[in-house]
Protein backbone atom coordinates (compact mmCIF):
# COMPACT_ATOMS: atom_id res chain seq x y z
CA UNK A 1 0.00 0.00 0.00
CA UNK A 2 1.26 3.18 -0.81
CA UNK A 3 1.94 5.99 1.65
CA UNK A 4 -0.64 8.36 0.28
CA UNK A 5 -3.57 5.94 0.21
CA UNK A 6 -3.23 5.83 4.16
CA UNK A 7 -2.62 9.13 4.36
CA UNK A 8 -5.79 10.34 2.31
CA UNK A 9 -7.84 7.58 4.43
CA UNK A 10 -6.48 9.19 7.80
CA UNK A 11 -7.29 12.97 6.30
CA UNK A 12 -10.95 11.64 5.52
CA UNK A 13 -11.36 10.07 8.80
CA UNK A 14 -10.70 13.22 10.50
CA UNK A 15 -13.01 15.07 8.08
CA UNK A 16 -15.63 12.86 9.16
CA UNK A 17 -14.93 12.51 12.59
CA UNK A 18 -13.77 15.99 14.47
CA UNK A 19 -13.17 14.02 17.78
CA UNK A 20 -10.28 12.26 15.70
CA UNK A 21 -6.73 12.60 17.07
CA UNK A 22 -4.37 14.94 14.93
CA UNK A 23 -1.33 13.75 13.78
CA UNK A 24 1.75 14.88 16.05
CA UNK A 25 3.21 16.79 13.31
CA UNK A 26 0.35 19.24 13.15
CA UNK A 27 0.38 22.34 14.54
CA UNK A 28 -2.54 24.84 14.97
CA UNK A 29 -2.61 26.06 11.15
CA UNK A 30 -3.21 22.55 10.31
CA UNK A 31 -6.40 21.93 12.62
CA UNK A 32 -7.64 25.35 11.76
CA UNK A 33 -7.30 24.50 7.85
CA UNK A 34 -9.21 21.04 8.59
CA UNK A 35 -11.73 22.84 10.36
CA UNK A 36 -12.36 24.69 6.67
CA UNK A 37 -12.32 21.78 5.08
CA UNK A 38 -14.86 20.01 7.11
CA UNK A 39 -17.27 22.80 7.29
CA UNK A 40 -17.27 23.05 3.66
CA UNK A 41 -17.93 19.30 3.33
CA UNK A 42 -20.45 19.44 6.13
CA UNK A 43 -22.31 22.88 4.44
CA UNK A 44 -22.05 21.16 0.98
CA UNK A 45 -23.74 18.07 1.78
CA UNK A 46 -26.38 19.42 4.32
CA UNK A 47 -27.05 21.80 1.13
CA UNK A 48 -27.51 19.49 -1.28
CA UNK A 49 -30.06 17.31 0.94
CA UNK A 50 -31.73 20.42 1.43
CA UNK A 51 -32.35 21.51 -2.16
CA UNK A 52 -33.53 18.19 -3.02
CA UNK A 53 -36.13 17.85 0.12
CA UNK A 54 -37.43 21.75 -0.28
CA UNK A 55 -41.21 20.07 0.65
CA UNK A 56 -39.51 18.01 3.68
CA UNK A 57 -37.83 21.02 5.16
CA UNK A 58 -41.06 23.09 5.01
CA UNK A 59 -43.44 20.57 6.47
CA UNK A 60 -40.35 19.91 9.54
CA UNK A 61 -39.21 23.37 9.95
CA UNK A 62 -35.64 24.14 9.21
CA UNK A 63 -34.05 23.22 12.33
CA UNK A 64 -35.52 19.84 12.78
CA UNK A 65 -34.74 19.60 9.30
CA UNK A 66 -31.11 20.84 9.44
CA UNK A 67 -30.81 18.05 12.86
CA UNK A 68 -32.04 15.17 10.42
CA UNK A 69 -29.77 16.60 7.84
CA UNK A 70 -26.85 16.23 9.69
CA UNK A 71 -27.30 13.13 11.12
CA UNK A 72 -27.86 11.78 7.71
CA UNK A 73 -24.73 12.78 6.51
CA UNK A 74 -22.78 11.90 9.90
CA UNK A 75 -24.50 8.41 9.78
CA UNK A 76 -24.48 7.57 5.71
CA UNK A 77 -21.08 9.83 4.32
CA UNK A 78 -21.94 10.29 0.40
CA UNK A 79 -20.14 7.46 -1.52
CA UNK A 80 -21.09 8.18 -5.00
CA UNK A 81 -19.07 10.38 -7.01
CA UNK A 82 -22.20 12.89 -7.78
CA UNK A 83 -23.37 15.24 -4.54
CA UNK A 84 -27.21 14.21 -6.06
CA UNK A 85 -26.89 11.08 -4.06
CA UNK A 86 -26.50 12.33 -1.03
CA UNK A 87 -30.10 12.28 -0.08
CA UNK A 88 -30.59 8.68 -0.60
CA UNK A 89 -31.93 6.62 2.15
CA UNK A 90 -33.03 9.94 3.57
CA UNK A 91 -36.47 8.63 3.92
CA UNK A 92 -35.55 6.05 6.19
CA UNK A 93 -33.52 8.42 8.08
CA UNK A 94 -36.82 10.65 8.68
CA UNK A 95 -38.64 7.17 9.44
CA UNK A 96 -36.32 6.96 12.37
CA UNK A 97 -35.98 10.50 13.39
CA UNK A 98 -39.41 11.39 12.66
CA UNK A 99 -41.66 8.35 14.31
CA UNK A 100 -44.76 9.81 15.56
CA UNK A 101 -44.91 11.69 11.67
CA UNK A 102 -44.82 9.08 9.67
CA UNK A 103 -46.16 11.62 6.89
CA UNK A 104 -42.65 13.24 7.32
CA UNK A 105 -40.76 10.05 5.52
CA UNK A 106 -43.67 9.47 3.14
CA UNK A 107 -42.98 12.72 1.36
CA UNK A 108 -39.01 12.44 1.65
CA UNK A 109 -39.30 9.67 0.00
CA UNK A 110 -41.48 11.27 -3.00
CA UNK A 111 -39.00 13.57 -3.13
CA UNK A 112 -36.53 11.34 -3.91
CA UNK A 113 -37.99 9.90 -6.17
CA UNK A 114 -38.85 12.37 -8.16
CA UNK A 115 -35.42 13.97 -7.74
CA UNK A 116 -34.20 10.54 -9.19
CA UNK A 117 -36.77 10.39 -12.02
CA UNK A 118 -35.84 13.98 -13.26
CA UNK A 119 -32.46 12.70 -14.84
CA UNK A 120 -33.76 9.22 -15.77
CA UNK A 121 -32.89 7.95 -19.09
CA UNK A 122 -35.02 9.34 -22.03
CA UNK A 123 -37.93 7.02 -23.56
CA UNK A 124 -40.89 7.50 -25.40
CA UNK A 125 -43.80 6.36 -24.09
CA UNK A 126 -46.42 4.28 -25.82
CA UNK A 127 -49.58 5.97 -27.12
CA UNK A 128 -52.43 3.50 -26.57
CA UNK A 129 -52.65 3.34 -30.82
CA UNK A 130 -48.82 2.57 -30.85
CA UNK A 131 -49.39 -0.07 -28.36
CA UNK A 132 -52.23 -1.80 -30.10
CA UNK A 133 -50.16 -1.47 -33.40
CA UNK A 134 -47.34 -3.44 -32.29
CA UNK A 135 -49.55 -5.58 -30.84
CA UNK A 136 -51.03 -6.08 -33.99
CA UNK A 137 -47.81 -6.49 -36.01
CA UNK A 138 -46.79 -9.09 -33.72
CA UNK A 139 -49.05 -11.96 -35.53
CA UNK A 140 -48.39 -14.62 -32.71
CA UNK A 141 -48.60 -12.39 -30.09
CA UNK A 142 -49.61 -14.21 -27.19
CA UNK A 143 -50.58 -11.74 -24.28
CA UNK A 144 -49.94 -14.47 -21.42
CA UNK A 145 -46.20 -14.23 -22.43
CA UNK A 146 -46.16 -10.18 -22.88
CA UNK A 147 -44.02 -8.29 -20.91
CA UNK A 148 -44.37 -4.49 -20.29
CA UNK A 149 -41.44 -1.62 -20.25
CA UNK A 150 -41.82 1.24 -18.37
CA UNK A 151 -40.83 4.43 -18.09
CA UNK A 152 -37.56 4.71 -16.47
CA UNK A 153 -37.38 5.80 -12.99
CA UNK A 154 -40.71 4.81 -12.21
CA UNK A 155 -40.51 4.08 -8.62
CA UNK A 156 -43.50 2.96 -6.23
CA UNK A 157 -43.90 2.70 -2.38
CA UNK A 158 -46.92 1.92 0.20
CA UNK A 159 -48.16 5.38 1.72
CA UNK A 160 -50.70 5.96 4.75
CA UNK A 161 -51.28 9.69 3.66
CA UNK A 162 -52.60 11.51 0.70
CA UNK A 163 -49.50 12.75 -0.83
CA UNK A 164 -52.01 14.59 -3.43
CA UNK A 165 -53.16 16.93 -1.02
CA UNK A 166 -50.18 17.37 1.23
CA UNK A 167 -47.30 17.71 -1.89
CA UNK A 168 -49.17 21.18 -3.08
CA UNK A 169 -49.87 22.65 0.28
CA UNK A 170 -46.01 22.67 1.10
CA UNK A 171 -44.92 24.22 -2.44
CA UNK A 172 -44.43 27.61 -0.64
CA UNK A 173 -43.34 28.99 2.56
CA UNK A 174 -45.84 30.08 5.00
CA UNK A 175 -48.63 27.56 4.17
CA UNK A 176 -50.34 25.08 6.46
CA UNK A 177 -49.58 21.18 5.25
CA UNK A 178 -52.53 19.07 5.03
CA UNK A 179 -51.82 16.04 6.16
CA UNK A 180 -54.93 13.70 5.80
CA UNK A 181 -54.74 9.69 6.21
CA UNK A 182 -55.92 7.81 3.45
CA UNK A 183 -58.85 5.69 4.68
CA UNK A 184 -57.11 2.57 2.37
CA UNK A 185 -53.43 1.91 2.18
CA UNK A 186 -52.21 2.99 -1.52
CA UNK A 187 -48.67 3.50 -2.95
CA UNK A 188 -47.21 6.52 -4.33
CA UNK A 189 -46.14 5.79 -8.15
CA UNK A 190 -43.62 8.28 -9.90
CA UNK A 191 -42.56 8.69 -13.09
CA UNK A 192 -41.23 11.48 -15.36
CA UNK A 193 -44.08 12.99 -18.23
CA UNK A 194 -41.26 14.34 -20.41
CA UNK A 195 -39.15 16.69 -18.79
CA UNK A 196 -41.30 16.82 -15.65
CA UNK A 197 -41.30 14.01 -12.72
CA UNK A 198 -44.79 13.35 -11.38
CA UNK A 199 -46.55 11.44 -8.76
CA UNK A 200 -50.27 9.71 -8.73
CA UNK A 201 -51.43 7.76 -5.92
CA UNK A 202 -52.78 3.95 -6.85
CA UNK A 203 -54.63 1.15 -4.90
CA UNK A 204 -52.85 -1.22 -3.51
CA UNK A 205 -53.94 -4.03 -6.01
CA UNK A 206 -53.10 -2.35 -9.23
CA UNK A 207 -49.45 -1.11 -7.30
CA UNK A 208 -48.81 -5.07 -6.83
CA UNK A 209 -49.66 -5.70 -10.31
CA UNK A 210 -46.90 -2.81 -11.29
CA UNK A 211 -44.48 -3.87 -9.13
CA UNK A 212 -44.41 -7.09 -10.50
CA UNK A 213 -44.86 -6.44 -14.42
CA UNK A 214 -41.80 -3.89 -13.62
CA UNK A 215 -40.01 -6.49 -12.26
CA UNK A 216 -40.51 -8.77 -14.89
CA UNK A 217 -43.19 -10.79 -14.50
CA UNK A 218 -45.21 -12.02 -17.90
CA UNK A 219 -49.30 -9.81 -18.07
CA UNK A 220 -50.24 -13.62 -17.88
CA UNK A 221 -48.97 -14.52 -14.83
CA UNK A 222 -49.80 -11.24 -13.26
CA UNK A 223 -53.31 -11.13 -14.37
CA UNK A 224 -53.75 -14.89 -12.91
CA UNK A 225 -52.76 -13.42 -9.28
CA UNK A 226 -55.57 -10.66 -10.71
CA UNK A 227 -58.09 -13.51 -10.88
CA UNK A 228 -57.08 -15.09 -7.69
CA UNK A 229 -57.80 -12.19 -6.03
CA UNK A 230 -60.85 -10.50 -7.94
CA UNK A 231 -62.73 -13.30 -9.78
CA UNK A 232 -62.39 -13.82 -13.54
CA UNK A 233 -65.40 -11.68 -14.47
CA UNK A 234 -63.78 -8.61 -12.87
CA UNK A 235 -59.81 -9.29 -13.16
CA UNK A 236 -60.54 -9.62 -17.01
CA UNK A 237 -62.02 -5.78 -16.35
CA UNK A 238 -59.82 -4.07 -14.18
CA UNK A 239 -56.95 -5.31 -15.98
CA UNK A 240 -58.41 -3.74 -19.12
CA UNK A 241 -58.55 -0.78 -17.55
CA UNK A 242 -55.39 -0.64 -16.02
CA UNK A 243 -53.59 -1.06 -18.80
CA UNK A 244 -55.62 1.63 -20.26
CA UNK A 245 -54.69 3.76 -17.21
CA UNK A 246 -51.01 3.25 -17.89
CA UNK A 247 -51.34 4.11 -21.74
CA UNK A 248 -52.94 6.87 -21.18
CA UNK A 249 -50.74 8.34 -18.25
CA UNK A 250 -47.23 7.41 -20.28
CA UNK A 251 -46.20 4.76 -18.15
CA UNK A 252 -45.25 2.20 -20.49
CA UNK A 253 -42.57 2.80 -22.94
CA UNK A 254 -42.41 -0.92 -24.68
CA UNK A 255 -43.20 -4.47 -24.68
CA UNK A 256 -40.52 -7.22 -24.79
CA UNK B 1 -2.49 12.97 -27.39
CA UNK B 2 -3.68 15.50 -29.55
CA UNK B 3 -3.17 19.27 -28.90
CA UNK B 4 -5.31 21.72 -27.15
CA UNK B 5 -5.45 24.56 -29.73
CA UNK B 6 -5.72 28.16 -27.66
CA UNK B 7 -9.48 29.83 -27.66
CA UNK B 8 -9.13 33.65 -26.73
CA UNK B 9 -12.32 34.73 -24.82
CA UNK B 10 -14.17 35.56 -22.64
CA UNK B 11 -17.27 33.30 -20.85
CA UNK B 12 -19.40 32.83 -18.13
CA UNK B 13 -20.43 29.18 -15.84
CA UNK B 14 -23.78 28.18 -17.16
CA UNK B 15 -25.69 28.51 -13.61
CA UNK B 16 -29.73 27.38 -13.43
CA UNK B 17 -30.56 31.45 -12.38
CA UNK B 18 -29.33 32.02 -15.73
CA UNK B 19 -30.75 28.95 -17.83
CA UNK B 20 -33.60 31.38 -18.77
CA UNK B 21 -31.45 33.93 -20.11
CA UNK B 22 -29.41 31.62 -22.16
CA UNK B 23 -32.06 30.06 -23.77
CA UNK B 24 -34.13 32.63 -24.67
CA UNK B 25 -31.84 35.47 -25.36
CA UNK B 26 -28.18 36.46 -26.90
CA UNK B 27 -25.69 36.15 -24.42
CA UNK B 28 -22.74 38.26 -25.03
CA UNK B 29 -19.98 35.55 -24.03
CA UNK B 30 -17.44 33.88 -26.04
CA UNK B 31 -18.32 30.22 -24.65
CA UNK B 32 -19.64 28.89 -21.46
CA UNK B 33 -18.40 26.96 -18.90
CA UNK B 34 -20.52 23.52 -17.10
CA UNK B 35 -19.68 21.67 -14.15
CA UNK B 36 -19.47 18.18 -15.79
CA UNK B 37 -21.15 16.15 -13.34
CA UNK B 38 -24.41 18.50 -13.10
CA UNK B 39 -25.02 16.94 -16.76
CA UNK B 40 -23.12 13.41 -16.67
CA UNK B 41 -26.72 12.11 -16.35
CA UNK B 42 -29.25 9.52 -18.06
CA UNK B 43 -31.64 12.30 -19.36
CA UNK B 44 -34.22 14.50 -18.78
CA UNK B 45 -33.67 18.14 -18.53
CA UNK B 46 -30.89 19.50 -17.74
CA UNK B 47 -29.02 17.54 -20.89
CA UNK B 48 -31.52 19.03 -23.27
CA UNK B 49 -31.02 22.49 -21.61
CA UNK B 50 -27.57 22.00 -22.40
CA UNK B 51 -27.62 20.60 -25.66
CA UNK B 52 -29.73 23.96 -26.45
CA UNK B 53 -26.63 26.32 -25.21
CA UNK B 54 -24.67 24.20 -26.81
CA UNK B 55 -26.04 25.22 -30.08
CA UNK B 56 -25.13 28.57 -29.40
CA UNK B 57 -22.17 29.04 -27.77
CA UNK B 58 -18.68 26.44 -27.42
CA UNK B 59 -19.29 24.68 -24.00
CA UNK B 60 -16.57 23.75 -21.93
CA UNK B 61 -16.81 20.92 -19.44
CA UNK B 62 -15.56 21.75 -15.92
CA UNK B 63 -15.35 18.56 -13.40
CA UNK B 64 -15.00 18.91 -9.60
CA UNK B 65 -15.25 14.82 -9.25
CA UNK B 66 -12.38 13.38 -10.92
CA UNK B 67 -10.44 13.38 -8.12
CA UNK B 68 -7.49 13.19 -9.97
CA UNK B 69 -5.13 12.98 -6.51
CA UNK B 70 -6.96 9.66 -5.54
CA UNK B 71 -4.55 7.33 -4.20
CA UNK B 72 -6.99 4.57 -5.11
CA UNK B 73 -7.07 5.46 -8.82
CA UNK B 74 -9.80 7.03 -11.00
CA UNK B 75 -13.39 6.08 -11.13
CA UNK B 76 -13.94 4.17 -14.22
CA UNK B 77 -17.52 4.44 -13.88
CA UNK B 78 -17.22 8.40 -13.65
CA UNK B 79 -14.95 8.46 -16.49
CA UNK B 80 -17.08 6.93 -19.02
CA UNK B 81 -20.09 9.11 -17.96
CA UNK B 82 -18.00 11.76 -18.94
CA UNK B 83 -16.47 10.53 -22.05
CA UNK B 84 -20.18 10.08 -22.84
CA UNK B 85 -20.74 13.79 -22.59
CA UNK B 86 -17.83 15.14 -24.45
CA UNK B 87 -18.68 13.21 -26.94
CA UNK B 88 -22.50 14.28 -27.04
CA UNK B 89 -21.28 18.05 -26.42
CA UNK B 90 -18.06 18.23 -28.38
CA UNK B 91 -16.79 21.01 -25.88
CA UNK B 92 -13.79 23.14 -26.03
CA UNK B 93 -11.81 20.82 -23.79
CA UNK B 94 -12.59 19.04 -20.28
CA UNK B 95 -10.65 20.50 -16.96
CA UNK B 96 -10.55 19.25 -13.53
CA UNK B 97 -8.39 20.25 -10.10
CA UNK B 98 -5.10 19.26 -8.38
CA UNK B 99 -6.62 17.41 -5.62
CA UNK B 100 -8.34 14.47 -4.52
CA UNK B 101 -12.24 14.29 -3.32
CA UNK B 102 -12.38 10.59 -2.27
CA UNK B 103 -11.29 7.66 -0.83
CA UNK B 104 -12.65 3.68 -1.48
CA UNK B 105 -15.41 4.59 0.80
CA UNK B 106 -16.16 8.24 1.35
CA UNK B 107 -16.56 11.31 -1.27
CA UNK B 108 -16.29 14.75 0.48
CA UNK B 109 -17.37 16.71 -2.45
CA UNK B 110 -14.47 19.03 -1.72
CA UNK B 111 -11.33 19.69 -2.92
CA UNK B 112 -8.89 17.92 -0.48
CA UNK B 113 -5.57 19.19 -0.43
CA UNK B 114 -2.52 16.59 -1.84
CA UNK B 115 0.91 16.67 0.00
CA UNK B 116 3.40 17.97 -2.53
CA UNK B 117 5.41 15.29 -2.87
CA UNK B 118 6.78 12.96 -5.18
CA UNK B 119 4.63 9.90 -4.24
CA UNK B 120 1.78 12.68 -4.54
CA UNK B 121 3.49 13.69 -8.13
CA UNK B 122 3.35 9.58 -9.29
CA UNK B 123 0.26 9.03 -8.37
CA UNK B 124 -1.01 12.73 -10.30
CA UNK B 125 0.67 11.71 -13.24
CA UNK B 126 -0.88 8.16 -13.51
CA UNK B 127 -4.43 9.03 -13.11
CA UNK B 128 -4.21 12.12 -15.54
CA UNK B 129 -2.54 9.69 -17.98
CA UNK B 130 -5.61 7.23 -17.95
CA UNK B 131 -8.25 9.66 -17.38
CA UNK B 132 -6.66 11.52 -20.87
CA UNK B 133 -6.00 8.07 -22.28
CA UNK B 134 -9.99 7.10 -21.25
CA UNK B 135 -11.37 10.70 -22.42
CA UNK B 136 -9.14 10.52 -25.97
CA UNK B 137 -8.21 13.89 -25.42
CA UNK B 138 -5.90 15.86 -23.61
CA UNK B 139 -7.22 17.96 -20.30
CA UNK B 140 -6.43 20.86 -18.69
CA UNK B 141 -5.28 20.70 -14.56
CA UNK B 142 -6.21 23.76 -12.94
CA UNK B 143 -4.19 24.97 -9.25
CA UNK B 144 -6.75 24.27 -6.21
CA UNK B 145 -7.31 27.30 -3.46
CA UNK B 146 -5.92 25.63 -0.32
CA UNK B 147 -6.25 26.09 3.79
CA UNK B 148 -3.51 23.59 4.63
CA UNK B 149 0.03 22.21 3.40
CA UNK B 150 1.69 19.55 4.44
CA UNK B 151 4.57 18.67 7.09
CA UNK B 152 6.59 16.40 4.10
CA UNK B 153 5.96 18.60 1.27
CA UNK B 154 8.53 18.05 -1.18
CA UNK B 155 8.49 20.98 -3.59
CA UNK B 156 6.18 24.35 -4.14
CA UNK B 157 2.72 23.90 -5.89
CA UNK B 158 3.71 25.59 -9.30
CA UNK B 159 6.94 22.98 -9.17
CA UNK B 160 4.32 20.07 -8.77
CA UNK B 161 2.19 21.50 -11.61
CA UNK B 162 5.32 22.09 -13.93
CA UNK B 163 6.27 18.70 -13.30
CA UNK B 164 2.45 17.38 -14.00
CA UNK B 165 2.02 19.22 -17.41
CA UNK B 166 5.82 17.84 -18.71
CA UNK B 167 5.19 14.46 -17.61
CA UNK B 168 1.26 13.77 -18.59
CA UNK B 169 0.91 16.49 -21.46
CA UNK B 170 -1.86 18.29 -20.37
CA UNK B 171 -2.68 21.61 -20.35
CA UNK B 172 -3.48 23.96 -17.77
CA UNK B 173 -5.87 26.01 -16.07
CA UNK B 174 -4.71 29.18 -14.31
CA UNK B 175 -7.27 30.12 -11.20
CA UNK B 176 -5.71 33.38 -10.36
CA UNK B 177 -8.19 34.09 -7.24
CA UNK B 178 -6.83 30.48 -6.38
CA UNK B 179 -3.65 31.86 -6.42
CA UNK B 180 -3.82 34.57 -4.73
CA UNK B 181 -6.23 32.56 -1.84
CA UNK B 182 -3.36 29.65 -1.34
CA UNK B 183 -0.55 32.88 -1.62
CA UNK B 184 -2.57 34.56 1.41
CA UNK B 185 -2.78 31.38 3.25
CA UNK B 186 0.79 29.74 3.03
CA UNK B 187 2.99 33.02 2.30
CA UNK B 188 4.18 32.37 -0.72
CA UNK B 189 5.00 34.85 -3.41
CA UNK B 190 2.13 35.24 -6.08
CA UNK B 191 4.12 36.48 -9.07
CA UNK B 192 7.02 33.65 -8.20
CA UNK B 193 4.08 31.15 -8.27
CA UNK B 194 2.60 32.47 -11.74
CA UNK B 195 6.32 32.56 -13.50
CA UNK B 196 7.40 29.17 -12.03
CA UNK B 197 4.58 27.62 -14.20
CA UNK B 198 5.05 26.55 -18.26
CA UNK B 199 2.74 29.59 -19.33
CA UNK B 200 2.54 28.08 -22.56
CA UNK B 201 0.24 25.32 -21.64
CA UNK B 202 -2.39 27.96 -19.91
CA UNK B 203 -5.40 27.68 -21.99
CA UNK B 204 -7.76 29.34 -19.22
CA UNK B 205 -8.00 31.64 -16.65
CA UNK B 206 -10.30 31.36 -13.51
CA UNK B 207 -11.97 34.56 -11.97
CA UNK B 208 -13.44 34.74 -8.70
CA UNK B 209 -14.06 36.60 -5.45
CA UNK B 210 -13.30 34.96 -1.68
CA UNK B 211 -13.82 35.42 1.33
CA UNK B 212 -10.59 37.24 3.51
CA UNK B 213 -9.96 36.61 7.07
CA UNK B 214 -7.29 34.74 8.75
CA UNK B 215 -7.67 31.93 6.60
CA UNK B 216 -8.84 33.54 3.43
CA UNK B 217 -11.39 31.28 2.06
CA UNK B 218 -12.42 30.48 -1.97
CA UNK B 219 -15.95 31.56 -1.55
CA UNK B 220 -16.98 32.34 -5.96
CA UNK B 221 -19.83 34.16 -3.70
CA UNK B 222 -19.06 37.72 -4.61
CA UNK B 223 -16.63 39.90 -6.95
CA UNK B 224 -13.65 39.71 -7.89
CA UNK B 225 -11.39 41.77 -5.77
CA UNK B 226 -8.59 44.75 -6.70
CA UNK B 227 -5.60 42.52 -5.53
CA UNK B 228 -7.31 39.54 -7.92
CA UNK B 229 -7.57 41.66 -11.16
CA UNK B 230 -4.20 43.07 -10.58
CA UNK B 231 -2.72 39.59 -10.90
CA UNK B 232 -5.09 38.73 -13.88
CA UNK B 233 -3.69 41.51 -15.64
CA UNK B 234 -0.36 40.23 -14.62
CA UNK B 235 -0.94 36.35 -15.68
CA UNK B 236 -2.81 37.80 -19.23
CA UNK B 237 0.42 39.87 -20.06
CA UNK B 238 2.85 36.21 -19.40
CA UNK B 239 0.11 33.61 -20.84
CA UNK B 240 -1.24 35.36 -24.36
CA UNK B 241 -4.67 35.08 -25.33
CA UNK B 242 -6.15 32.92 -23.73
CA UNK B 243 -10.08 31.60 -22.66
CA UNK B 244 -10.96 34.17 -19.41
CA UNK B 245 -13.68 32.56 -17.36
CA UNK B 246 -16.09 34.17 -14.02
CA UNK B 247 -16.79 31.90 -11.56
CA UNK B 248 -20.07 32.44 -9.39
CA UNK B 249 -21.80 29.46 -7.70
CA UNK B 250 -22.94 31.97 -4.37
CA UNK B 251 -25.29 34.64 -4.14
CA UNK B 252 -25.33 34.68 -7.95
CA UNK B 253 -26.39 37.84 -9.34
CA UNK B 254 -28.59 38.92 -12.18
CA UNK B 255 -26.83 38.83 -15.19
CA UNK B 256 -26.04 42.02 -16.43
CA UNK B 257 -24.05 42.44 -13.25
CA UNK B 258 -21.75 39.30 -14.24
CA UNK B 259 -21.37 40.30 -17.59
CA UNK B 260 -20.31 44.08 -16.98
CA UNK B 261 -17.80 41.67 -14.78
CA UNK B 262 -16.54 40.22 -16.78
CA UNK B 263 -16.65 43.47 -19.50
CA UNK B 264 -13.57 44.63 -17.20
CA UNK B 265 -11.89 41.33 -17.63
CA UNK B 266 -12.14 42.36 -21.33
CA UNK B 267 -10.52 45.91 -21.37
CA UNK B 268 -7.55 44.64 -19.12
CA UNK B 269 -6.66 41.50 -21.24
CA UNK B 270 -6.91 44.18 -24.39
CA UNK B 271 -4.72 46.52 -22.42
CA UNK B 272 -2.12 43.80 -21.28
CA UNK B 273 -1.89 42.31 -25.17
CA UNK B 274 -1.63 45.47 -26.98
CA UNK B 275 1.43 45.27 -28.78
CA UNK B 276 3.62 48.02 -28.32
CA UNK B 277 4.27 50.35 -31.21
Amino acid sequence: MNALVEQQRSFMARLLDEERMLPADWNGRHAAGLAIYRNNYRTATVEALRSTFERTQRLVGESAFRRAATHHVIVNPPSSWTLDMAGEGFDETCKQLFAKDPEVAEIAWLEWAMHRAFVARDAAPLSAQAFTRICASVVDTNWEDLRLVFAPGLALAPVCHDLSRLWPSLSGAGEEPTILSLETPHHALVWRQGERPVFVLKPDIEAHMLAALENGATWGDTCATLVGELGEDTAVIEAGQMLGHWLSQGLICGIR
Amino acid sequence: MSDIAPFHGFGLGLRRAHYADFLEGAVPVDFVEVISENYMVEGGKPLRVLEQVRAKHPVILHGVSMSIGSAHGLDEDYLARLKALAGLIEPLWVSDHLCWTRTSAHNSHDLLPLPLTNGALDIVCDNIDRAQEALGRAMLLENPSSYMTFPDDEMTEWDFLAAVVRRTGCYLLLDVNNVYVSAQNHGFDTTEYIAGLPLERVRQIHLAGHAPGAIVIDTHDREVCAEVWALYAEAVALCGPVATMLERDDRIPALPELLAELDRARTIAATDLEVPA
